[in-house]
């Protein structure tokens, strides 16, 4: 009973949360109506698909504080299991969740050995997956090894059913990392982070609750690399498991503000909008730059963009 | 597989245990005292590379004189590293967020102001030596890797030496046991820490030019060694330095054994199974088996 009115009393407060993203994702689902460019409209996709990376991201390395470097390996998985499964007959939306199923059943193959110990494991067992996984998909025979994967495309191409996908699946996914923020689950990532042994003392299993994050994490970046692999239509290995995108993946959060709501997305925005112009006049050193950026963000503002607006606010309000 | 080939499979994997110890060491130190993963150590492996054929090529500095010179030249590297970025970040005595990142972002400067310098064409260091064998009966020893071995040993030696004969090394073995209490008794925690950081940093210099004078190397050079010293700490238990022995010695003959049944493509795949074997089997390494063996006796 007394949960029951609890849950009630938290009824607004969770609305007031959720307004600026039905704002967000509204402003987002109109900005087609406008006529941009189709360039626009691909930026615009890329842009969702990280939003979508970042937050998952977050919720293991943000929420409970445990580093991965290998989130290239759930996204290059969904994107396979996608590809493959799409150019077999499978529907769009089921082939996304089968990719989304995959990565999940491969973040228990890190997760299972390493969360159990304390110390450093589960971050050293990210960058070893990585490199493991794709050595083996380089040379494996069905999904064409290092020369890629073709899908096989039924009906003619719509840009905006893409976009819309892209759109839905980020939405879900701050949609989902609010949920966790604000339950119990969430406030237990947390006490993790802080002190896994006081969490512990205080009744969180800690290792459940690390695999479990971590599977929703990876869920949502497998259906991130199926959302992706359906525009781009075709993947390869170095494409979709390289280092880069892992590295990409991480640095999305870090950039907006680790352990927060929007820090992610707007980290994701952030990076999608510098990383295209980036590329284009310095297309080999942009690991150079991203490398520099870590370092830079950990050593003067390891709250990222939201950590700086916090300032910002907090500056306007002593005027005052 | 006959007799020789074995005995001569057994050789080069011992052998290769040798430099595998002296890459790894420098890990097993900065994590010991400060409890930090030092990611960056493949772009410390990749520079002691190139420092090497540099050295060798520009100079004509015989490669085994360029590692051990690496010794001096990247202490104080680490020194200036640790002094500009890594006593910044907080320190804890879990490996922490930060320290991770700070480290990983290193990493990837160093590895692509590699590119930048160097390009990513395959460079070899030959010498007279690279090619000669030293023949006993039916056994082949390459004198390279012998060499290499040679001076591997020496460095483990040196630093078994100073870390059980000197007062700066009892104080680095002190902190690596208990940072509170060797904090205590009077050791400064500060300055064994920027020690710490520059010998592990040298170790990865030097373990860098060793193994350039026997693999080709491009700026990527030391992300599969990484993997490698990570296999080998997590099997001598993160802060042991006969595990590190232990370890290398294990890894050494895995990879080398398992090349007769896996394809030398999959090689990455085999330490990161040897990796998930040991956290399931052995969480605290080959050294904390012995431990518990102790404890039980």
């Amino acid at each position: 009973m007394s949960e029951a009115a609890t849950d009630k009393g938290n009824l607004f407060p969770l609305l007031a949360k959720a307004a600026p993203l039905l704002l967000a994702v509204i402003a987002v689902a109109f900005i087609p109506a406008a006529h941009p460019s189709p360039n626009i409209i691909r930026l615009m996709f890329v842009t969702l698909v990280w939003v979508t990376t970042s937050v998952a991201w977050n919720l293991i390395g943000g929420f409970a504080g445990q580093v991965s470097f290998g989130f290239a390996v759930f996204y290059g998985l969904g994107a396979y299991t996608t590809a493959i499964t799409y150019s077999t007959g499978v529907d769009r939306f089921d082939s996304i969740l089968l990719g989304a199923c995959a990565a999940m059943l491969a973040s228990l193959l890190v997760g299972l050995p390493t969360f159990r110990l304390k110390g450093p494991y589960f971050a050293i067992a990210t960058i070893g997956v990585s490199e493991a996984v794709r050595v083996i998909m380089t040379n494996l025979g069905f999904t064409g090894g290092a020369s890629g994967y073709r899908i096989m495309e039924r009906g003619p191409f719509n840009q905006l059913l893409h976009y819309y996908i892209a759109l839905a699946l980020a939405a879900t996914a701050i949609a989902l990392s609010m949920l966790v923020r604000y339950s119990k689950f969430g406030l237990a990532l947390l006490a993790i982070r802080e002190d896994e042994e006081a969490a512990s003392d205080l009744g969180v299993n800690p290792f459940r609750t690390k695999l479990l994050a971590h599977a929703l994490a990876a869920a949502l970046t497998g259906a991130a690399g199926g959302v992706f692999v359906g525009y781009a239509a075709f993947i390869y290995p170095q494409g979709v498991f390289g280092f880069d995108i892992s590295v990409a993946i991480l640095l999305m959060p870090i950039i907006g503000g680790l352990g927060t709501v929007w820090g992610p997305p707007i980290g994701a925005a952030v990076y999608g909008f510098v990383h295209e112009e980036l590329i284009a006049s310095f297309p080999q050193f942009h690991l150079l730059l991203f490398g520099s950026l870590l370092i830079l963000i950990i050593l003067f503002e390891p709250a990222g963009v939201m950590g700086l607006a916090y300032k910002v606010v907090g500056l306007f309000r002593r005027r005052k | 597989m006959n007799t020789v080939d074995f005995l001569n499979l057994l050789i080069s994997a011992i052998l290769l245990a040798g430099v595998y110890a002296a890459m790894s060491v420098g890990m097993t130190i900065i994590y010991g005292v400060m409890k930090i993963v030092n990611l960056a150590h493949a772009g410390f492996l990749m520079l002691g590379a190139y420092f090497v054929f540099e050295l060798y090529e520009r100079l004509h500095v015989d490669p085994l004189l360029g590692a051990v010179l690496a010794f001096p030249v990247f202490y104080f590297v680490g020194i200036a590293v640790y002094w500009s970025m890594v006593r910044r970040i907080p320190r804890s005595d879990q490996p922490t967020l930060p320290s991770l990142l700070l480290l990983f972002g290193l990493w990837l400067v160093l590895q692509n102001l590699g590119y930048m310098i160097w390009g990513n064409a395959d460079r070899a260091i030959l010498t007279p030596r690279t090619f000669s064998t030293l023949q006993v009966g039916q056994l082949i020893f390459p004198t390279v890797r012998l060499v290499v071995f040679g001076v591997a040993v020496a460095s483990l030696v040196a630093l078994d030496f100073v870390m059980h004969r000197t007062w700066r090394g009892r104080a680095v073995r002190a902190l690596m046991q208990n940072s509170d209490a060797g904090r205590i008794v009077g050791v400064n925690v500060d300055k064994t820490a920027r020690i710490a950081f520059g010998v592990g940093i040298a170790f990865a210099g030097t373990a860098g030019g060793l193994l350039a004078m026997m693999y080709s190397f491009t700026p990527d050079f030391g992300g599969s060694f990484l993997l490698r010293s990570f296999v080998i700490i997590v099997l001598g238990g993160l802060e042991s330095f006969s595990g590190v022995a232990i370890g290398a010695l294990i890894l050494a003959l895995v990879e080398s054994f398992s090349i007769l049944v896996i394809p030398s493509g999959y090689q990455p795949a085999v330490s990161f199974s040897l990796l998930v074997v040991a956290l399931v089997v052995l969480p605290n390494g080959v050294a904390g088996l012995w431990n518990k063996r102790q404890r039980l006796t």
